[in-house]
């Protein structure tokens, strides 16, 4: 009796758990109807949905492989995971879940998305690794939180819009473009933006950057139009752009932005409030304003390349109150250019200019990745 | 039968000597990823991308209509909101000089001067632009991880001429590029060679080369630029002969370390 007892328990466990070696499999279109747990290798061969209120939970460990459809030669493939319930994809840091391709040569855009959309619930991705997408977290009308994942060698690394999204702790490289969104609230915070085009790139969106790395990537290190931006702490370096805002209006403060190919931050209309940053070695200038309101306070904007101010617009700007380096006062006209060099740019105030930079501390900045 | 016995052998040779017939599509947009060949008249109507494995020859003669954007996209597909011609295969572009390829912008009213966003070669494969004519883009040629030679083009009025970045050792030779906001930007580990190029009346910079890139200049005629050449490192070789008429002919960049 109790082997048969047993017998019949070892054989229910293996017809409900996963097992390793063969994995799940989804073929076509498929949806999940009822909160499913998945623990092991999964195979999606197809788009498969998750119905609304459902919850799909993914353990720590766990391997989910999309086999690459491209039905219209697009270079884009097709299979995904369309998530209209709530995604719990839950790693460990020994034991990340890993969502990529199944091909053998793993390229971009081989797989499609992990989709959210209208999924207004607790969706969260830990120390997740997604890899090979076209859209790595793609999500509308969602909320959602990232921590500790890594986000890699995706056409676009995250893209959102109408979505409230955190996301902290996060790497995001070398990806086509980073992170892209609009009409998002977001929190990014603690991550690593690096090596791709665009690194973050938003439009009517409301985001608050801070603690972040966000490095060589070719385009802009982070571009915000028409949005509201807090952007401290960071240090945005060795970009092509650092900062580019777009008739954004916000602050910008205590954040290293140097070394970028051509500005550290360029300021097209707008308003925003620039202290107490570390605006150094940019390539043609540490900042291209070109009428914006605000105020450039307080910063440090010593050796940028051409020059450590630049006013390209007809509207003056109030540059009191900075260090321009170890510049005697008379040549600090030299390192800004504005209306006394060229006709009908505005005038820059560089008056009050501080004798010494204000105390520095590199913001501390770093993923568990 | 006699006449059938001549008209077999016409007919074999008229089936073998099919003249190469390019495709009957003229319009654009969206990816390829086999290889694609335009001539005579063609239109972008977006935005075009080669895809690896890929490639886009442009022969001579050829008028590439670009139709700009409508507005502004705000999700762009690739790079930028405005039109673009993205390589990530390979492009040929086969002018010559009596029969250029022209990029032809499709005007309508309230278009900006800067009207689509031009070519890029995303770690493109052998790739050449031999006399093109590319007007009024964001970027004439970006290169990245790229190494095109690009020959006796004219890169007229785009913000920026050719940009060479991330390990692009692009061969720039004999062109002209003109009336932009600057004419070549050498970034982020790059080592072109820059020879017989006419650069002038740009906005701010003629040549501008950053600390970890060392391009070959030679006997580029630099000229009428407000800066002709920006240079960060002082040990960087060039010819300077012909850097003359600017209203600052060269600039050391930052401390040159």
């Amino acid at each position: 009796m109790m082997r048969s007892l047993l017998c019949l328990c070892l054989l229910f466990f293996a017809a409900t758990s996963t097992s390793a070696a063969e994995p799940l499999v989804y073929r076509g279109e498929q949806t999940l109807w009822q909160d499913t747990v998945w623990d092991g290798e999964v195979l999606i061969d197809g788009i498969l949905t998750v119905a609304p209120g459902v919850t799909l939970e993914i353990r720590p460990g766990s391997t989910v492989r999309f086999t690459r459809n491209d039905s219209n030669g697009d270079g884009i493939g097709e299979h995904e995971l369309f998530s209209q319930g709530t995604l719990h994809a839950v790693g460990t840091p020994q034991r990340p879940i890993r969502f990529t391709s199944a091909e053998a040569s793993p390229r971009r855009s081989d797989w499609g998305a992990l989709n959210m959309m209208m999924a207004e619930t607790d969706n969260r991705l830990e120390h997740c690794i997604v890899e090979y997408a076209y859209r790595g977290f793609h999500a509308h009308f969602a909320s959602a939180v990232l921590r500790d994942c890594l986000l890699r060698a995706n056409q676009r690394g995250a893209q959102f819009q109408e979505s409230r999204v955190v996301i902290e702790r996060c790497r995001i490289i070398d990806n086509s473009n980073g992170v892209q969104f609009r009409d998002s609230v977001v929190e990014l915070r603690d991550s690593h933006i690096a090596r791709n085009q665009w690194g973050v790139r938003c439009v009517y969106s409301t985001l608050k950057l801070s603690g972040c790395l966000v490095e060589d990537n070719l385009i802009n290190g982070v571009n915000a139009r028409e949005g509201t931006v807090a952007v401290s702490g960071n240090r945005i370096v060795a970009n092509r752009r650092g900062l580019y805002l777009q008739k954004s209006r916000g602050t910008v403060a205590g954040n290293d932005l140097s070394g970028n190919s051509e500005h550290g931050i360029f300021l097209e209309e707008g308003n925003i409030e620039i202290t107490g940053n570390r605006l150094a070695g940019n390539g043609r200038a540490g900042v291209r304003w070109v009428n914006a309101g605000g105020l450039l306070k307080g910063n440090a904007l010593p050796g940028n390349g051409e020059y450590a101010l630049i006013n390209d617009g007809a509207g003056p700007v109030d540059a009191r109150g900075n260090w321009w380096g170890d510049v005697p006062p008379e040549l600090i006209a030299v390192a800004v250019r504005d209306a006394a060099d060229r006709a009908g740019m505005g005038p820059v105030d560089t008056r009050e200019a501080l004798q010494k930079p204000s105390p520095w501390v590199t913001p501390v900045t770093g993923t568990s990745y | 039968m006699i006449r059938l016995l001549v008209l077999l052998p016409l007919l074999l040779v008229a089936c073998q000597a099919v003249p190469y017939a390019p495709s009957r599509m003229t319009e654009y947009a969206g990816a390829y990823g086999s290889d694609l060949v335009w001539e005579g008249n063609v239109t972008m109507t977006g935005d075009v991308l080669i895809l690896q494995g890929g490639s886009l020859t442009i022969r001579a003669g050829t008028e590439v209509h670009v139709v700009p954007a409508e507005g502004t996209q705000i999700d762009p597909e690739y790079f930028s909101s405005l039109t673009e011609l993205l390589v990530r295969g390979r492009l040929r572009i086969e002018g010559t000089a009596e029969r250029p390829v022209r990029f032809v912008i499709v005007e309508r009213p309230e278009l900006e001067a800067i009207a689509w966003a031009g070519i890029t070669l995303d770690a493109a494969g052998a790739s050449l632009i031999r006399h093109a004519v590319i007007p009024r883009s964001e970027t004439g040629v970006r290169c990245v991880g790229s190494a095109p030679e690009i020959i006796a083009s004219r890169i007229e009025n785009c913000r920026y001429g050719i940009i060479a970045q991330a390990g692009s050792h692009a061969k720039i030779l004999d062109n002209h590029i003109t009336g932009g906001e600057g004419g070549v930007f050498v970034w982020r580990g790059s080592n072109p060679y820059l020879k017989g190029n006419r650069i002038d009346g740009n906005e701010e910079e003629g040549v501008f080369v950053d600390a970890t890139s060392r391009p070959y200049l030679d006997r580029n005629l630099v000229t009428g630029n407000a800066i002709g050449l920006a240079l960060w490192s002082r040990d960087l070789p060039y010819d300077d002969v012909e850097v003359k008429g600017n209203a600052e002919d060269l600039r050391w960049l930052g401390t040159g370390q």
